[in-house]
This record gives structure tokens, sequence and C-alpha cells, in this order.
């Protein structure tokens, strides 16, 4: 490697591992899709795991599992989640806690409890149970679920057993907390990776989204996911920021307000568009298919806005294996938009001091 | 390089004839921050120590005003007084160069004095504070409870919220307590040191503290005056040291703004019967106003005590005390001065020390230019002529 691409490498903080699952080895960066099974009547994300190659992982819902009744007593049936979501028995599952229900509600339920339906459902990622905060709360109640979450990752710590790998959510909003979490539970916990939340209600901050997620980077050396973030614009930036992984929900969301996702330009409001009679993408989904056909079909969007979201975790993979500059990729990448150039300008700054 | 007259180079002068490393007096005669010698106040001396050691000794408020003419000595004794205190563990020490537009002013100042970084200390001694009693951890220095913290030993949000409830019953304003805690936090300390130092700050930033009220009159710079010297005592300090130098400068205000500046001042110390020690340094014309117009404020002193002129022996005591700062040989006494001299000195500057001092290094480098190994009268009176 020359001299040049060694220095283009080091201005970034992207790094490519491989994760031992007990369902199989997993390439990192990666993207756990929201699969958002057990949140309402039926199950409201496509079919992609024998679709996309390269993205046989999912995120789901413990609590949300747990609370589902009747497919609760399949499982204790003898059921798989796996038959339950339709994916192949090698997908990899990253179940996180749930907590993001306990924003608002008292928790009713126990560490323990959470890792016995984690196991239950034989994930592979356990995500600890946890209360995330939120910029309207006080801040001294911010503080008490922040020392909930950490107590309850040390409880999950002591109950965990088993191949199954164990991430610690850690909360915060200012970079002293995320570093000070994160030792201590280094220091007094066994984890094999950290899962950063509660940075969705702040997300337009990216200044302070970037500050918090190098804190957590600079700490560890860990895997390090990140909740709720893997949405089209984040993600090069995750990436950038050295993140392991992160999970999204955009895909579906998105769909739902009849968004379409192009990697490099962000979601478009379908009903804007009018004149063409065939959209730019390239996926299987809209290679073939008219507008007004993607337009009227919301799982048809949906897939089309996961293949995006796979399009560009891809598309970075591509620049760096091709030893491309992936700064000068990326002040391309943000260009047309002010406030995510800014975002990036802050990051590669912040990035620059650390490495 | 010489042109047109002007001769400028970086050569030094010589001393040596004098055995004198240097020129020990100051080319501009403004007291330096940690004065070394202090001459020929007895008087003062003895007030000034009573007044400290009082309330070192007591823990009670007493407060001391130094007059003075210009250039007698008041901004010198001051910070004479301040650097032997200051290094005290037990107090804390702030110098305010003059009261400004009013006591907000006058907060800000010693704020300032105290500096950012010793107001962020103060923070990790309160945090070291309540870990002592909620942990089995006892930190006893900030830095020490930094670490801790950075290492991940404790977990900070375990001690923040018992601080912040803890501060607002010690401090009785809870803004000022969640501005301390923010002095920890790299994301807003300087949010926080900007509110605490009554500078300012936009609501978005306040808010991101959780800080409803602004800081930005006498009213509040006297509540967090007293907030933060009653953190002080809760954490085992005997109290703070103010010293306002230029205290003259309220005549320059209106009568209202300078009714409203004591008036500020005077609730200070009512509200601070523990604790604090003010020492003003004030014009002796001003003083005598304050004194007939103020009464409740200039009662609440009660002490004043003026500095005098210098008298034939303090000078010499005080030449002598210069030179030996830059004496190479261990001989002392005032050579290369001689004695008529030094009484054509005095007789010159009148006792005034600032004059005195002013004199002296004029005619020691005219003596070294010159190459002459003793100062006379008659070189001074040369030199004046020249």
């Amino acid at each position: 490697m020359s001299l040049a691409s060694l220095s283009k490498r080091a201005a970034m903080l992207y790094r490519h591992r491989t994760l031992k699952t007990p369902h199989g080895p997993l390439e990192t960066p990666v993207l756990f899709p929201v699969r958002n099974i057990g949140k309402r009547s039926s199950d409201n994300t496509p079919e992609y795991a024998d679709s996309i190659p390269d993205l046989r992982t999912a995120m789901v819902n413990t609590r949300a599992i747990r609370q589902r009744g009747p497919q609760w007593d399949r499982l204790l049936e003898g059921a798989t989640i796996r038959e339950e979501m339709g994916v192949p028995s090698k997908t990899i599952l990253y179940a996180d806690s749930g907590g993001f229900d306990y924003r608002s509600k008292e928790v009713d339920t126990t560490p323990k409890q959470v890792l016995e339906t984690q196991r239950q459902l034989d994930a592979d990622i356990y995500g600890t149970l946890d209360r995330p905060l939120s910029p309207e709360n006080r801040a001294v109640e911010n503080q008490q679920r922040i020392e909930e979450s950490t107590t309850y990752a040390l409880q999950a710590s002591d109950a965990h057993e088993g191949e199954a790998l164990l991430f610690a959510s850690v909360h915060g909003h200012d970079p002293k907390t995320i570093r000070n979490t994160l030792r201590y539970l280094e220091r007094k916990g066994d984890f094999d990776g950290y899962a950063l939340g509660s940075l969705v209600p702040i997300r337009t901050d990216y200044k302070k989204v970037t500050k918090l997620i190098l804190s957590a980077r600079r700490v560890t050396d860990k895997h390090l996911h990140v909740y709720g973030l893997g949405g089209i614009v984040y993600q090069p930036l995750l990436l950038y920021l050295g993140v392991d992984s992160f999970d999204s929900s955009a895909f579906i969301r998105s769909a739902g307000n009849r968004n379409y996702l192009v990697p490099g330009f962000g979601g478009t409001e379908l009903h804007s568009i009018e004149e063409l009679e065939h959209l730019p993408c390239s996926c299987p989904v809209c290679c073939s298919r008219p507008l007004s056909t993607i337009r009227k079909d919301r799982n048809l969007l949906t897939q089309h806005n996961l293949w995006s979201l796979v399009t560009e975790l891809r598309r970075f993979r591509y620049m760096v294996a091709g030893d491309y500059d992936i700064e000068a990729y990326l002040d391309l990448r943000f260009e047309h938009n002010e406030v995510t150039q800014r975002a990036y300008q802050m990051a590669k700054q912040q990035v620059r001091r650390f490495t | 390089m010489t042109d047109n007259g002007f001769t400028i180079t970086d050569e030094q002068r010589d001393y040596s004839q004098f055995n004198l490393e240097e020129n020990p007096f100051p080319y501009s005669p403004v007291p330096k921050n940690d004065p070394e010698i202090y001459c020929g106040q007895e008087h003062a001396a003895k007030r000034i120590s009573d007044t400290v050691s009082t309330m070192l000794s007591t823990g009670k408020s007493k407060h001391l005003v130094v007059t003075a003419k210009y250039g007698n000595g008041k901004s010198h004794t001051l910070k004479y007084t301040r650097s032997l205190v200051r290094d005290r563990d037990d107090v804390l020490v702030g110098y305010v160069a003059q009261p400004g537009e009013g006591f907000r002013d006058i907060y800000h100042e010693f704020l300032y004095d105290l500096g950012f970084d010793r107001v962020q200390q103060l923070a990790y001694e309160y945090l070291a504070h309540i870990t002592s009693d909620i942990t089995d951890w006892h930190p006893s220095r900030p830095d020490e409870m930094c670490e801790l913290i950075d290492e991940g030993e404790l977990l900070l949000s375990e001690i923040i919220p018992t601080a912040i409830q803890r501060l607002n019953t010690v401090t009785q304003f809870a803004d000022f307590s969640r501005a301390i805690v923010h002095m920890v936090y790299e994301d807003t300390n300087l949010y926080a040191w900007q509110w605490l130092t009554a500078e300012g700050i936009r609501y978005e930033q306040r808010k991101e503290m959780e800080i409803h009220s602004a800081l930005d009159d006498d009213t509040t710079s006297v509540r967090a005056f007293t907030a933060l010297k009653n953190i002080l005592l809760e954490l085992g300090y005997t109290g703070v040291f103010v010293f306002v130098d230029e205290f003259e400068s309220i005549a320059r205000l209106s009568p209202k703004d300078e009714q409203a500046t004591l008036n500020s001042i005077r609730h200070l110390m009512d509200q601070n019967s523990h604790g604090l020690c003010l020492l003003f340094a004030c014009a002796p014309e001003v003083w005598q106003d304050v004194m007939s117009e103020y009464h409740a404020f200039s009662e609440r002193i009660g002490q004043e005590v003026a500095l005098r002129p210098l008298t034939d022996e303090h000078l010499t005591d005080l030449v002598a005390s210069y030179l030996d700062t830059a004496r190479v040989d261990g001989t002392g006494g005032i050579a290369p001065f001689e004695e008529e001299c030094l009484q054509w000195v005095h007789q010159r500057s009148q006792g005034n020390v600032r004059q005195v001092l002013s004199l002296c290094s004029r005619l020691l480098d005219v003596a070294a230019d010159r190459q002459q190994t003793r100062v006379g009268r008659e070189l001074g009176e040369t030199m004046i002529s020249d």
C-alpha cells in the first residue's frame, strides 16, 4: 500500500472486522434492519433475507415479541423466531430489550427476564435492558435513567452465559458521561460490545451526535453499535466514525410516507415526481417496474428503500476496498445538503483530532 | 540601530560596578501581582493583619478600607496582602482591579480572577465531597475525583443527582448549583463559566443546562456570590477574601448607581456574617464622602486605615530592600546611593512610593550610562535639569 493511500485510511475510523456469532461469522460494519415483528398485528417488514445476499441480519424487539401472546406461545411450543419471521435459519438476530418503550413507562421486567426471552428467541446478540433518555426529561431524571441502565447492564453481565454476544446499552447526552459509563461497565462487567442509545431524539444535532459516538469509539476497541441511526443520511457518517453496526427502520417509515430513498440524495416524496416512467435505481424492485406501480405498492417501496440502505453500505465498502480517498468521496456525498455537509465537516475535524 | 536621532538597541546595561545583577527598581512603578517587598507602613500592616487574622481564626466576617493618596501604595498593599493569604488551602482569594459599574462587575472580576480552572476544581471538590458520602471512595483532591470519573472507577450518573440536590440546599440557588455541576462537562462548561461570571448566555445554552434565570444584575450577583461562599463553607473552607482596588472610581457613577453599588455590597455583607473578608483600597476624599453620605455602608465596614507617605527612614529601608533583590555580593545597605541622594529623593517625592521608585530607577540607569560607581545628589539634580 502506498504512503498516500495509508494516509487516506488513517484519516478515518472505518474498520472492517468479523464478529463470531452462534449463527455464523458476521462481517462488519453491518446494518440490522429493524423487523417490526410483534409490534403490530402483522409483520410489516418485506422479505429481504433471500433477496439481498449480504443482508442476513435483523434487529428484533424482545419486549414486543414477549408481549404478543399467541406468537410467544408458539415460540414456547417449539416454533423458532426465524420461522415466524420467514427468514433462513442462519439469519443473525440482534434482540434489543425494547427499552424504547420505557421512555414513558415504568420498567416492568428485569435484566434476567430479558435475557431469558432473548435466549428463548435464540438471538445472536443480546442488548441489555435500558431506559432511553429524552431531551425533554429533567437532567436529574436522565441521570437516574443512565444509572438504571448501567445497573441493568451489569446485572445482565452477571446473569449471562452461553455463546450469544452481550452488548451493553449505553446512554448519555454528553461525552464525559459516555466515556465514564463505558469505562465503568468495562471495569465492572463482561461485555462483547456496546450499543449507544438515546441518539434518535437528538439526531438533528449532528455535532452532538458525532461527538458522542467519537467519545465512545475513543474509549473502547470492542464492537460499537448505534441504535436507530442507520438511515440513508447517517449511514456514511457512522461508517466514517468507526461504528461497527447500526439498525434502522427508516426504510419502513419512509415508505409509509411515500418517501423514495436514493443513496447520495436522501429521500424524495414520490408525489412530487410525475413525469418519469422509470425511477433511477437499478435494484430488483425498480429496474423493471414503472414508477406508477412502485408508487402504488408500499411493500415495493419498502423493499426498494432497504436496497438503498444496503447500496449505501456497499458503496462505502467499495470505496474503501478500491483505496479511494474516502474524505473526498464524502465531500461529494454531502455536497448538496448544507446541514449534512456541515455535520460531515465537523465530524472530519473531530476524527482528525482523534487520529 | 541609529536613525534620525533614535538609537534602539537590545544591549543590556551593565550594573556590575554597583555589584547589582540588574536595575531592581521597576521602570513603570506599578505594583507586581505578587510583591515581595513591603516597607514602612507598620500601622497599616498591623490593622490589615488583625482584620485578616480575625477572619481566619474565628470565621467571622471582617472588612477594612485602606485609604491613601495616589502613588502611596494602596494597590501594592492589597496585592501584598493577597500574596500572603492566596496560598492557603482553606481560603479563596480574588482581586478586583476596580469596581466598574456596579456589584455585578465586582462579582464578574472576582470570578475572572479566580479563573475557569479554579472554579472547575471547586466543582470537582464538591463531587468528591458527595462521593465520600455516598460511595466507598474517598477522593480528597479535585484531580483525584477527576481521575476516578475518567477511569470509570465510579459512575458519574450516580453522583450527579445527589450533588445537585445537596447543592440546592447549600446554595439556595438552583441555577447556580446546576452551573457549578456543568463545569465538569466539556460540552457545557464554557456556557456554565459564562453564566457563572455574569457574562450572559443565550437562552438555548441556558436551557441545555436547565438554568432558568439570567445572572445579569447586582441582586442576582450578590446571590451568586453568597452561593459560592456557602459552597466553600460546606467544603470546610474558612472563607473568601475579596480585594477591591480603586474603589474611588464609584464616584464616577451617577448618584443612583453609586448608591445601588454600595447597597449591594451592604447586602453582601449582611448576607455573609461568616466567611467573608472585604478589603477595599480607596482615595481618602471619596471615602470621606461615602462615610458622610452612606452610613449604612460605611458603618458595616467600620474600619479604615490610612497609608502614610514614607519617612526618611522608611525610604532608606525601601531602597535597601529593592537593592537586596539584585545584589550579587551579599552586602546590604543603600549603596550605590549616597545618603544625601536619598534625602534629595525624599524631598522631591514627598515620600510618595511611586515617585521614589521611579526616581531611583532613573538615577541608577543614568549612573550606569555615565559609568559612575556612586549615585549622589548632584546626579539627581543634573538628571532633572537635563
